[in-house]
């Protein structure tokens, strides 16, 4: 009887290696090897058919790469004008959808709605809007007013940065909003029920209540929010390809752009593109680390 | 929020729809615009303006692009990369989800986190060289075989943590049961367990097929050399760089109406599905 169990067991174990075999091959060849692949070609200066090993000379080189340099600071001041909208619109709105008012499900299906948009298309739906000449946003605001110059909305060095980051909070909020919201309904009710009851009114529940109620939800928002901000590329090399003049290069299009040479006249450079990846995977990592540490008692509520 | 509302109530509730409703034609603007620009003619595109309605509607754009422009390929290879993601990712993670759930083996948990790490771990798009080099040299990067593999791996992760939290929330007895009426490890998975987490198989589904459906970079780098394999998003953004420029609007408005029809199609029959699917990943993780 023990024998048969244990063949059986065998057996079980067996078909359970199986089952997980598909999904750790994947990880293997999609996570792991090409992890292990940037490693060596760090080390390396490499154009897609021919290398050489460089030692640490990527590296120094990376720290002295002026358009390196900017393109993470651009990806700061991305990351930094999508938060600083998106945190807050997300908050508000999710806080007003869960009210119990007509329509609060359709406005929220509305707003969700871009994120289902795959971010290369729309990177060409904001080219169309924001073309100088033939765009609909120069057209509405010379149907306003006549008289006013055409806006180079992503010529112009000066504006570029903003109509990117525009078009991306359109792309991003409706996301936040929905987990904005799961947060908000996750709060048990009988703790406003109870806070109206002690005459507390709305302004003092939410800011008393609700916020600190929210904390955990924000900061697994706040988390994902961040990491993403520092990870988009897709629809900036759509839309700009990191221009005019470098203006809205941010670490992953710049990387990109070297690593495939799609920028005009600049051959593959995988190694050191290799090599930027590595510093942006880092740079990436310690903002999530110095984010958890800063956060670490919005876990606690009391 | 409830019952009689006072004066001051009523003047709030009307400003909040007011900024609603702004917000939500500013969402929808974009959306609608590419989608009624596309039956435009292009000189009324190349004319510009603030009028959204086209002045008369052709289908021109359409045939155009789907005849000369190549777009009827990109669209069947769209669909080809969408439900062949939607496949591979179902049965992938489903059944990976179930032994995270069900199966106790030594190293699972460094297994779980290790999938865990490499989701947050993110070098960007210098991953896909690798591959492609590999696809090159077993010469399967004539196919979108290998596109619709590759995706699936990089997306599978939040899959299997969302179908190990569902499987993990049904009891065991079911499962105890199932062995008793002579299940084998597989047959409970697949006759009794697969049944009862349909909504977190129709999430996966929905979201797989919009992550297949909008892949841009990777098929972008595997195409390179290859036209006959690219999908709508390539083959739009590229008739953008191609230097076309103006003779080529239409075309650009009608391929990326092509692509943003359908999922919006699924989206507004499926909605349920991408929402609930948004936060699943994320809080439940």
């Amino acid at each position: 009887m023990k024998g048969q169990t244990n063949v059986l067991d065998r057996s079980r174990k067996r078909e359970a290696f199986l089952m997980l075999l598909p999904s750790v091959l994947l990880l293997i060849l999609v996570s792991i090897y090409p992890f292990i692949w940037m490693f060596r070609y760090v080390f390396y200066d490499y154009n897609g058919f021919v290398s050489y090993f460089v030692g640490m000379d990527n590296f120094k080189r990376g720290l002295k790469d002026q358009y390196f340099l900017n393109a993470v600071l651009h990806t700061f001041e991305y990351a930094f004008w999508k938060l600083i909208i998106v945190i807050p619109l997300a908050l508000i709105l999710g806080y007003i959808l869960t009210w119990k008012m007509r329509g609060m499900r359709l406005f929220q299906g509305v707003y969700f709605m871009p994120t289902i948009i795959s971010s290369a298309i729309s990177g060409m739906i904001f080219y169309f809007i924001f073309s100088p000449f033939n765009g609909v946003l120069n057209g509405i605001l010379r149907s306003i007013n006549p008289s006013r110059p055409a806006v180079d909305w992503l010529g112009n060095s000066q504006i570029v940065m903003y109509s990117v980051v525009a078009v991306a909070i359109w792309g991003g909020f409706g996301n936040y909003i929905t987990l904005m919201m799961s947060g908000f309904l996750g709060i048990p009710h009988d703790l406003y029920e109870s806070a109206r009851i002690d005459g507390a009114n709305e302004a003092t529940i939410f800011f008393r209540i609700t916020l600190p109620m929210l904390g955990p939800v924000l900061k697994v928002v706040l988390t994902i929010a961040i990491t993403t901000a520092f990870k988009d590329y897709e629809m900036i090399l759509v839309l700009t390809q990191g221009g005019p003049n470098h203006r809205t290069d941010v670490m992953f299009s710049y990387i990109y752009q070297m690593a495939f040479g799609t920028a005009p006249g600049a051959p593959s450079q995988l190694g050191y593109a290799a090599t930027l990846s590595l510093y942006a995977a880092v740079i990436v990592g310690i903002i999530t680390v110095i984010f958890t540490r800063l956060t670490r008692n919005m876990d606690d509520i009391q | 929020m409830q019952g009689v509302l006072s004066f001051r109530g009523k003047v709030i509730r009307v400003i909040i729809y007011i900024l609603l409703i702004f917000l939500a034609v500013v969402t929808i603007y974009p959306i609608l615009y590419v989608i009624l620009g596309s039956f435009k003619s292009n000189m009324e595109l190349l004319l510009g303006g603030a009028n959204i309605f086209p002045k008369q509607f052709i289908l021109d754009n359409y045939i155009e692009a789907w005849e000369k422009a190549n777009f009827s390929v990109y669209t069947r290879n769209s669909f080809i990369i969408a439900t062949g993601v939607m496949f591979l990712s179902l049965l992938v993670s489903s059944m990976a989800g179930y032994v995270f759930a069900r199966s106790h083996f030594k190293g699972k948990d460094a297994l779980y986190n290790l999938f865990l790490i490499f989701m947050f771990i993110n070098v960007g798009s210098i991953a896909i060289r690798p591959l492609f080099e590999l696809a090159a040299k077993t010469h399967l990067d004539s196919s979108l075989t290998v596109i619709i593999i590759i995706a699936t791996g990089m997306g599978q992760t939040t899959y299997i943590f969302l179908m190990t939290g569902n499987i993990k929330a049904i009891p065991t007895e079911i499962d105890e049961a199932a062995r008793i009426d002579g299940c084998s490890f597989f047959s409970t998975f697949w006759r009794v367990i697969l049944p009862i987490i349909k909504p977190a198989i129709a999430t996966v589904a929905i979201l797989s097929f919009r992550s297949g459906w909008n892949q841009y970079i990777l098929p972008n780098v595997f195409t390179m050399t290859n036209p006959g394999l690219r999908p709508l998003t390539v083959g739009v953004v590229l008739l953008k760089s191609s230097g076309d420029g103006a003779a080529a609007w239409n075309i650009m408005f009608a391929g990326s109406a092509m692509s943003i029809i359908p999922i919006i199609l699924v989206y507004i029959i499926f909605s349920k599905y991408f929402i609930s699917g948004s936060t699943a990943g994320a809080v439940k993780g």
